[in-house]
């Protein structure tokens, strides 16, 4: 069995580092077709499995905003990896944990490696690894790539989440909010070729916010008007 | 004292107060860490172009006319 793995993270947290480390010397230079954004591809092999494993352009978000987003983003939407490593600096989670949120909110199969775990700690910084997990309902392993540490543990996540897909944490965004997604997303299930592209109440919520890409997609559907008159 | 990140000088430690500005640049700017409360540092400002600053820890480099928009309190322990 083939794993489809995705490196996503910051800049500056260690995905490259990871990604060297996972794959050893047989990474790749490769481009995104007709982009100029590049993207590394290699291969690792653990416990038998072959493990393909993309780095992705470092982001703060998966918004619209910039090709290094895009890119990211359509990956993860429309390559749909078996598993998506969110790395984190652990030495940073407040604006690092952004972006896992949006992943989340992609329906991704999410992996958090903790990267930079000892610097967290010579800061002082005590993670309750165990109750983070289970906040976003992920795997979530401490990791020091520089030197090795937690790889293993890693690998074991992955191989591990790739099997099944059991998150359903979701964040609320409050009543009147909840409403207009609620209502959005059943217009949208009317559309059968959209609502199998994308999680709907992914879709919902960046209709909400006016993501361009995602309201492109919603211009090509038969059921637009029925989907846009709801945010009028 | 509140002013624009403009006009920060080099290597203070100020607090962001708010963006002035549309929605989306709200928006794209707390997606890089310009949040309330955020703690920021011009780090080089010494030629025309961009200003490197230090927001939460990450480095980016923005325009002038975007720092003028991001107002600060230099004030960073009230």
């Amino acid at each position: 069995m083939t794993i489809r793995v995705a490196l996503i993270g910051n800049p500056n947290v260690g995905k490259s580092v990871i990604f060297n480390a996972l794959t050893g010397g047989r990474a790749h230079v490769g481009n995104w077709p007709g982009k100029t954004v590049e993207k590394k591809e290699g291969i690792c092999r653990y416990k038998g499995e072959r493990i393909e494993v993309v780095d992705l352009p470092g982001t703060y978000s998966l918004t619209a905003h910039s090709i290094d987003e895009l890119i990211a983003r359509d990956y993860i939407v429309k390559e749909k990896p078996d598993v998506v490593i969110d790395i984190v600096d652990a030495s940073n989670l407040e604006r690092n944990l952004y972006l896992t949120l949006q992943l989340l909110e992609l329906e991704a199969n999410v992996v958090v490696a903790l990267n930079k775990f000892d610097v967290a700690e010579s800061l002082g910084y005590e993670i309750d690894v165990q109750e983070l997990s289970r906040i976003l309902g992920v795997p979530v392993v401490p990791t020091v790539a520089t030197e090795g540490k937690g790889l293993r543990e890693l690998l074991e996540a992955v191989v591990e989440s790739a099997k099944g897909r059991k998150r359903v944490i979701t964040v609320s965004y409050g009543k009147a909010a909840e409403e207009l997604i609620s209502k959005i997303e059943k217009a949208i299930l009317k559309d059968r070729g959209l609502s199998s592209r994308y999680p709907t109440r992914w879709l919902a919520i960046k209709i909400l916010e006016g993501d361009e890409e995602v309201l492109k997609e919603v211009e090509r559907s038969p059921y637009k008007s029925e989907i846009l008159e709801i945010i009028q | 004292m509140e002013i624009p990140l403009a006009f920060l000088p080099e290597n203070k430690e100020a607090k962001v107060i708010e963006v002035k500005g549309g929605r989306g640049l709200v928006r794209r700017l707390s997606e890089l860490g310009f949040t309330p409360g955020a703690r920021v540092k011009v780090l080089l400002s010494n030629s025309p172009g961009p200003v490197l600053v230090d927001v939460r820890g990450s480095r980016l480099g923005l325009g002038r006319g975007l720092l003028m928009k991001i107002i600060v309190d230099t004030e960073v322990n009230s």
